[in-house]
């Protein structure tokens, strides 16, 4: 783009691109893939018109052990900043040009599962595109099983400025933090994600929906009578509640872990400084009393400033870990809420419905 | 569209012995069609440039074992020139662009091609000639060929068809080709399905555009969908009771069928499965509050006591000795 204008505001996609994204992470559900998304940046609005598919790991992958797939999961999540993927993406580019996409990388999407997308490698994926490709990226993570609960979802994630800076250093110290005045809440932007149909869609949409009128004004067979498909799913009436929840709990349960022992490095971090902080002040309280000896014997005094030789203060772990996991819990949680606040509703309504019926 | 059309389809003797193999066989064949192929012809025709009147693309899709039913999952475009005497297809992009796709989908074949007009003619029959060959083409399998009308104003019209071999002698049949009607479907996944449903819903709207709905508003919107369908189906059956409408059996059974799914159990029962349960999300709702709370405690604590270390520490590094903070996290 010639003129930047300010930052950005709203991500706008394609039918067309929600149906490859849904089509491919489904296909590979529940592994993570990866994509690529083209489309233009008009006037602070992504707007995203194409996409294609990261090759997936090698496909002989899936039938080794556990191992194995855990590679192969790991080389997919990392797909989008990998160097053999370089090639693919130029060449697919390069061919969509040829027919007149809009071809220009606005971003990449991942699939996720009930939200657990939040991990170093999305994060990484995310800084390489803002950092080193196009500064106007964003990432969609499109969430399987909670598409499939009902209600599409499409987030559009990006990184921060404090985050890209805190990034940028490498280093995720309790200082670093504080100078980018930076904590889980701030790592990502969330922008609201709209959907657009073309004139064309949009005809074959109402021709799909209400198909010619058949001869018998009153259907005759049963079959006739199923509903067409473009009709507004009812999934998201379904009772069974269990499942998801059950299955939330567990992701939390294993975020909290995670946290623990997060924090517990954290807390052994502190005490051995202290501990190394202690055995310097002795050390230098030795010296100054030895030098003040020296003093009054006329001798020469032995330099006060040694003990940055002598002694090495621990390294702080890194917070990234910790800062990500924070938020990743915070989104579980918020998952939980929001699902729980539908899920009360139904029982309630049902409660209601089978009472009066008795 | 698939109502319209009817069909009776009889398998034509293959040619004797003498014709080279450029088709296969003319068995019948019915196809399926997901929707994201359609969108993605759609998007094509869009882009198409101002002096052409259609575009061809390449199909994707699986076939059943036996080679009796098609699935067209995917589609990628193809450039292509065309004149009075002479037509070119960019075969050099068709093969490279296949390449690219199969590696992304492995279980992705060739299974024919799109045009985007109704039209068939001598350049289609070359076109299909070269999908169904041998070695580059779908041989042994039939090549499906799709049109799909795009003129603005009117009904999107589409039609599938294979091929089977014509002409009097060699040459004629390396240039033309019998187009065979076969029946189609549209196919929607249940990946597809919540997508759809989100792209369907801008239809009727002035803009296009749809946002991205939450759990909560896609409830609402389910419940008053439902109200509103019973409401229709009441204002229908008493119509019906007071004899202003003929009454269909078939509506009447699937009424039956409906309403005898509903469950029969005694309110006591209901009671209680309603306490344990509401009592069970209650809690997985307050325990998720309580956690994030904490959390939000325990980052904050930790920054805290962050920003201690850094200002007190550089200063006078031997005096600075932080109490061990407990940053509780459970």
């Amino acid at each position: 783009m010639a003129f930047v204008s300010g930052p950005l505001k709203s991500v706008r996609v394609d039918a067309l691109v929600v149906l490859k994204i849904a089509k491919h992470a489904s296909s590979a559900h529940p592994q993570v893939i990866t994509g690529q998304l083209l489309g233009m940046d008009v006037d602070g609005e992504l707007q995203v018109t194409n996409s294609f598919p990261f090759p997936s790991a090698d496909p002989a992958a899936s039938t080794g052990d556990f191992n194995n797939d855990n590679n192969a999961a790991n080389t997919a999540a990392a797909a989008p900043r990998a160097k053999a993927n370089a090639w693919y993406q130029a060449e697919m580019m390069r061919c969509l040009r040829e027919m007149n996409v809009d071809a220009n990388s606005v971003g990449w999407y991942q699939s996720a599962n009930l939200g657990n997308f939040l991990n170093a490698n999305f994060v990484e994926n995310q800084y390489f595109y803002q950092s080193t490709l196009n500064e106007r990226t964003i990432a969609l993570v499109h969430d399987t099983a909670r598409s499939a609960q009902g209600t599409l979802s499409l987030r559009a994630f990006r990184l921060t400025p404090a985050f890209m800076a805190a990034q940028k250093e490498g280093k995720f110290t309790s200082e670093s933090l504080v100078k980018h005045n930076l904590t889980y809440r701030d790592i990502l932007l969330e922008l609201p994600v709209s959907i657009r149909n073309s004139h064309l869609l949009t005809t074959l949409l109402h021709q799909l929906d209400s198909p010619p009128l058949p001869i018998h004004p009153t259907p005759f067979s049963l079959s006739s009578l199923t509903p067409t498909p473009l009709f507004p799913n009812f999934d998201s009436l379904d009772l069974s509640i269990d499942p998801f929840l059950e299955k939330n709990c567990d992701l939390l349960l294993d975020s909290i872990e995670t946290h623990y022992t997060e924090l517990n490095n954290a807390q052994y971090h502190t005490r051995q400084l202290t501990r190394e902080q202690a055995k310097i002040t002795a050390w230098q309280t030795k010296r100054k009393s030895e030098n003040m000896l020296r003093a009054a014997a006329k001798q020469e005094l032995l330099p006060e400033d040694e003990w940055t030789r002598v002694f090495k203060l621990p390294q702080e772990p890194s917070r990234l870990e910790s800062l990500l996991n924070s938020r990743q819990i915070e989104q579980y949680a918020k998952q939980v809420d929001g699902f729980t606040a539908g899920a009360t509703a139904k029982m309630f309504a049902v409660n209601a419905g089978l009472m009066k019926s008795d | 569209m698939t109502d319209q059309d009817s069909y009776i389809h009889l398998a034509r003797p293959l040619p004797v012995v003498n014709v080279p193999p450029v088709h296969a066989t003319t068995g019948p064949l019915s196809v399926l069609i997901h929707a994201q192929a359609l969108f993605s012809i759609l998007d094509h025709s869009l882009r198409r440039n101002a002096d052409q009147d259609r575009v061809i693309g390449t199909l994707l899709g699986v076939r059943s074992e036996d080679g009796s039913e098609v699935e067209i999952r995917n589609c990628f475009a193809v450039g292509h020139n065309e004149s009075q005497e002479q037509v070119e297809v960019d075969m050099d992009y068709h093969k490279t662009m296949l390449g690219l796709h199969l590696k992304a989908n492995p279980k992705e074949v060739l299974v024919g091609w799109y045009a985007t007009s109704p039209e068939l003619n001598t350049f289609s029959a070359l076109i299909q000639n070269f999908y169904a060959s041998n070695g580059e083409g779908t041989f042994p399998h039939p090549a499906v060929h799709l049109t799909m009308s795009t003129v603005p104003g009117a009904d999107i019209a589409i039609r599938t068809y294979i091929s089977s071999a014509v002409g009097v002698n060699q040459d004629r049949i390396a240039d033309s080709c019998l187009f065979v009607p076969v029946p189609y479907e549209i196919r929607y996944n249940d990946a597809d399905r919540s997508g759809l449903e989100l792209v369907a819903g801008a239809k009727n709207n002035e803009e296009r555009t749809v946002s991205v709905m939450t759990d909560i508003h896609a409830l609402e919107r389910a419940i008053e969908d439902v109200l509103g369908m019973l409401d229709r189906v009441g204002h229908y059956v008493s119509r019906v009771v007071h004899g202003e409408t003929p009454g269909s059996t078939a509506i009447g059974k699937f009424l039956m069928n409906t309403l005898a799914l509903a469950p029969k159990v005694a309110a006591s029962d209901v009671e209680r499965m309603f306490n344990t349960h509401i009592q069970d999300v209650l809690l997985i709702s307050y325990l998720a509050n309580t956690i994030r709370t904490q959390i939000d405690l325990s980052n904050r604590l930790a920054s805290l006591t962050a920003t201690a270390t850094t200002t007190a520490a550089p200063v006078v590094p031997a005096v600075a000795a932080p109490a061990t903070v407990t940053a509780g996290g459970k």
